[in-house]
């Protein structure tokens, strides 16, 4: 099992120094202009399409289309997990890393069919605001609100530790000319680059959001797909589908890589494998897009291109960890067994494959480069839900109703800082790959989240109550395994109180199998022995599903209210 | 002498506080009232979502209601007190950086005076919140008189 192979490793390696071995760490000229020019390409472009002042808000404007709104989805999405820890978790652990193939496309799916048209259909900003408004209730939305704000932060931990590896390769050991009191290579990396991270969301606020992303996207997919192509060709494992033709290793790659369930077992990969598919649809900063488009046909053919463009990296990610496996092989050492590949050196296979195929520093560079962009970009989008969590959902809703503008930009200012800086510390000394550590918000999505949105978008007699006793029992379900586990160090100085049936049952990667069932089943019951919920709420839900088009410009409060012939209540 | 009178609003008490003066101004040199709501893209960032910046561009504010009701609330307040004294009044609701926004609007439509509330901060709070109306008075030649709220409270 994952978890079981890393702590295979050696140890020290793990938590000492995150040191990826065989990868050329040291300054390089070319790579470190790539990143910095990229960087300055997404800032250049979103400057040219930045928000101008809009006279009048009710002329429409241009409407953006499907395959932009596709492209941005897949902007949005492809984070260090996807670009890099994808096929790490391939390389380190084989077959079971397909789970993240597999979980992550399903997930459209599922979001597609029952989620994207409707979420459209009830029109709010944010994923704390859309409980809130269905639950009426604002302890609904402020545990909402909590919860987009913990999974922007674990997610961002598995992007702060992609961002350091990689800056390791471009820009080498800072430490060794400036000592920063003791950081290791990796952490004064990492530190620098949350930093930039920061630095880039104050610059990006004005900035044109969807052209941007289409950029992004385009420059990420340039990178990886490039990078695969050339390093197939010239170590000659491939000609020009590697996506297929990895196949042909397969019986040369170690059993480790190509038996079912060596790295994992059955269970192990069907519970991570549902954290993955029901994470995918409760993912706040992936369904923001779902509110703000058109109209729901739209909503769901961005759904669909979203997938499309997603699907051109997944489907290249295992040929990539196959490629990286077989160099690996070939030329540092055993990549299973003792020592083995480390989780440092497993997470940065991506760029480790390019350089060990003996490709020039540039063409690493390009692909080292685009790794730290998708952390950088994905972490942004992260970071713009957290702060939209706390500065509008409980500042401006419930702490402050009469909150200017202005207070809100600080307070938004003030929240990113802040995660930023817990995101800084905790991923200091990251005990588990990004693949992981990515999957742990997975599961906190599809535990707390994801109830939320699916029985209040399709069951009507979901209410306040249930709600709330599902969204406590869900995050004290999520919190059980990862203290069990010993992530964030909390407990027993990071071992975790290590009860086995835990981890076998309810391993933290996959607790969403067990956990997310048992969610649904006590909002139903909760919902059930309690008070259904005002007819006004009821009649907001099959607004969502009524099969009358729905005026663009409304909402299914505004449907409701009309029908009603009064305005909605204020919220309690 | 004022015969266009700018009121930028966000509906807040600070800026409604202004918007007695400007009425009675208005109602004594028989002057057009036009109030001016205007959506930080800035705080649209922070507080919605990135993605609800690009929908303001694409003029879909139809569809963002809670935002469209604090416009419809903030300038509704000037029409009514200026209709309640029979004066005409033009509502307007845009997006941008308010104090830019505020000065192309005043450029464009020859405004005679731009009346605004100002929390009067100093010190830290200043420097953290700014002052929109410290940067329109920066931002146009057209005569500013700042209401300052501290000042009424007293």
């Amino acid at each position: 099992m994952l978890i079981g192979l890393l702590s295979a490793t050696p140890v020290v390696a793990q938590s000492e120094e995150l040191l990826p071995e065989g990868l050329d760490i040291s300054f390089k000229l070319i790579p470190g202009v790539t990143v910095v020019g990229m960087m300055l390409l997404f800032l250049g472009v979103g400057y040219l399409y930045k928000v101008a002042n809009t006279g009048d808000m009710w002329v429409a404007g241009r409407s953006i289309g499907n395959v932009e709104n596709g492209m941005a989805i897949g902007a949005n999405w492809m984070s260090a997990a996807s670009y890099l820890g994808m096929a790490a978790v391939i390389a380190l652990s084989g077959v079971y890393g397909l789970a993240y193939v597999v979980g992550w496309t399903t997930g459209y799916f599922i979001l597609l069919i029952f989620m994207a048209a409707q979420m459209r259909r009830f029109g709010k900003y944010t994923a704390p605001d859309f409980v809130g408004d269905r639950f009426n209730s604002d302890a609904a939305r402020a545990l909402a609100a909590v919860t987009t704000f913990l999974i922007g932060f674990v997610y961002a931990l598995g992007q702060a530790r992609g961002m350091g590896l990689v800056g390791m390769y471009v820009l080498g050991d800072i430490t060794a000319v400036v000592p920063l009191g003791g950081l290791s290579a990796y952490q004064a990396m990492m530190t620098l680059f949350m930093l930039i991270t920061i630095g880039y969301l104050a610059l990006s606020g004005m900035l044109g959001a969807t052209k941007n992303m289409v950029l992004q996207y385009t420059i990420l997919i340039v990178a990886f797909l490039a990078g695969l192509l050339v390093t197939g060709w010239s170590a000659g494992y491939s000609t020009v589908l590697p996506q297929i033709e990895y196949g042909m290793l397969i019986n040369d790659l170690s059993a480790e890589f190509s038996d079912p369930f060596a790295g994992g077992s059955y269970y192990l990969w069907i519970a991570t494998c549902f954290s993955l598919v029901f994470g995918t649809c409760g993912l706040p900063h992936v369904l923001v897009r779902f509110y703000t488009v058109q109209n729901e046909r739209v909503a769901r053919w961005s759904c669909t291109w979203g997938l499309f463009f997603i699907c051109l990296l997944y489907l290249s990610a295992p040929a990539f960890a196959a490629f990286g496996t077989a160099l690996y092989g070939d030329q540092i050492g055993a990549v299973y067994g003792d020592p083995g590949m480390t989780g440092a050196a497993g997470d940065v296979i991506v760029v480790l494959a390019t350089q060990l195929a003996g490709l020039p520093t540039w063409l690493v560079g390009l692909v080292a480069a685009g790794g730290i962009a998708a952390a950088v970009a994905t972490t942004a989008g992260l970071f713009i839900a957290a702060s939209s969590a706390i500065s509008h959902d409980i500042y401006a809703n419930i702490i402050n109703e009469d909150a200017t503008q202005r207070q809100q930009v600080l307070v938004g200012r003030l929240s990113i800082i802040a995660i930023g800086v817990l995101t800084i510390i905790f991923a200091l000394d990251p005990q588990q790959p990004i693949a992981a550590l990515v999957g742990f918000a997975f599961s906190l999505a599809a535990i707390v989240l994801f109830p939320m949105f699916f029985l209040g978008l399709w069951w009507e007699n979901a209410n306040r109550q249930g709600a709330l006793a599902g969204m406590v029992s869900g995050l004290v379900l999520w919190f059980i395994p990862m203290l069990n586990e010993g992530n964030f160090g909390l407990v027993n100085g990071g071992d975790g109180w290590g009860i086995e049936l835990l981890t076998t049952w309810m391993p933290a990667i996959g607790s969403a199998l067990v956990a997310t069932p048992l969610v649904l089943a006590i909002m139903i019951v909760v919902s059930i022995v309690t008070d259904e919920p005002p007819e006004r709420t009821k009649m907001m839900v099959r607004q969502c599903h009524s099969p009358d088009p729905m005026p663009k410009d409304k909402t299914a409060a505004d449907i409701v209210a009309e029908k009603t012939h009064k305005t909605p209540p204020a919220d309690d | 002498m004022y015969e266009r009178i700018l009121v930028p609003t966000d509906g807040s008490r600070v800026a409604n506080a202004a918007v007695d003066h400007a009425i009675d101004l208005a109602d004594k040199y028989g002057a057009e009232v036009h109030a001016l709501f205007v959506a930080d893209v800035e705080a649209v960032n922070y507080s919605l979502g990135t993605e609800q910046v690009d929908r303001i561009r694409q003029g879909n504010f139809q569809g963002m209601s809670e935002l469209r009701e604090d416009a419809e609330e903030a300038t509704g307040y000037v029409k009514q007190q200026a209709e309640a004294l029979g004066l005409q009044a033009v509502e307007r609701h845009a997006g941008g950086r308010p104090h830019s926004v505020i000065a192309e609007y005043a450029a464009e439509n020859d405004t005679d005076l731009i009346v605004m509330g100002s929390h009067g901060r100093s010190g830290v709070r200043r420097a953290l919140l700014g002052s929109v109306t410290e940067r329109t008075l920066r931002s146009t030649h057209v005569p500013v008189l700042v209401i300052d709220y501290e000042r009424i409270e007293e």
